[in-house]
């Protein structure tokens, strides 16, 4: 009579190496089909770029270059503040997580007011979205932009009403971490399309 | 369940903000003094590769620093990465390619 051998659950080594889900793996789908249209879209940029090299080489001189450093210095420094804020959740420091994220709120609202007087320099000196084929990328990419970044902001709004409740705790803060990741993704992109739009004259 | 000890091997996600506040400097310092780059390097031929470069080290500070993505899931990891390599690398190919892309590229 022959014997077969049953594996026990726990004898089974791992397929892959894991490591961890930074937030969860809901965020992480949507920050991979973000990075997959912005894929898309810096396809475009380059395609016309390659084109029309002339427009992209002059078109970046006659952008606000003063708009689009600050609109990076309010990506990043948002960006960082909302890192401490997960930081200070995992040391236990709940009520300064909290002010942190507050802080990051605050700066990331800078973002659409920025862009608001951006667009109010662009019309005063004759800038719109038909412009030229580096205008029309330009507002085509950053407008899309702003949109994430206003999905990024009521997420931040959602988080901080959560977090003044006390809806995380240092062993669960995984709502906090996914909004981070999505920001960070968002602030990622920014600093992508600041240099090809703003730098490359 | 959560083990009662974790292995030594894995490490965990820090709690520091000293790391944070470096790359967020260098981040800082990055976007100020890129505009002067842009102005003073005017039509220096290397010029896209300090943008693509500066590009490429920006978006692995926020990613190494901000996301933490060396303990992050391989797929997550390799997804990140290849998203902050490939734009650099289409910038030198157009700059440096352009007339061969744009053949390539025109229906």
């Amino acid at each position: 009579m022959s014997t077969i051998a049953i594996p026990v659950a726990g004898e089974i080594p791992p397929a892959e190496s894991t490591g961890r889900v930074p937030g969860n793996k809901g965020i992480w789908v949507g920050i991979t089909c973000e990075f997959v249209e912005f894929l898309v879209l810096f396809g475009v940029y380059f395609v016309a770029r390659a084109h029309f090299p002339e427009s992209f080489e002059h078109g970046a001189e006659r952008l606000s270059q003063f708009s689009g450093t600050v609109i990076t210095l309010l990506m990043v420094t948002s960006s960082y503040f909302i890192a401490c804020s997960v930081a200070s959740m995992r040391a236990g420091q709940q009520r300064r997580s909290l002010y942190w994220l507050l802080a990051g709120l605050v700066v990331a609202l800078g973002y659409p007011v920025a862009k608001y007087f951006e667009i109010q320099w662009n019309l005063a000196h004759g800038i719109n979205g038909e412009s030229g084929i580096f205008f029309t990328v330009y507002y085509y990419l950053t407008f899309n932009h702003l949109v994430h970044a206003t999905w990024g902001i009521l997420g931040i709004l959602w988080v901080l009403a959560r977090h003044v409740v006390g809806g995380y705790t240092p062993d669960d803060y995984a709502g906090l971490e996914a909004l981070a990741s999505y920001w960070h993704a968002t602030d990622i992109i920014w600093l992508i399309i600041f240099p090809l739009f703003y730098v490359l004259a | 369940m959560k083990p009662l000890i974790q292995p030594l091997s894995q490490p965990q996600p820090s709690s520091a903000i000293a790391p944070l506040t470096h790359a967020w400097l260098a981040l800082v310092a990055l976007t100020v003094i890129s505009p002067f780059l842009g102005h003073w390097l005017h039509g220096v031929a290397w010029l896209p590769v300090l943008v693509a470069t500066i590009i490429g080290f920006k978006g692995w500070l926020i990613a190494r620093r901000f996301i933490e993505i060396e303990l992050a899931h391989p797929f997550i990891r390799r997804v990140t990465l290849a998203f902050i390599s490939i734009t650099p690398l289409a910038l030198l190919l157009t700059v440096f390619f352009g007339n061969q892309f744009a053949r390539w590229a025109t229906l």
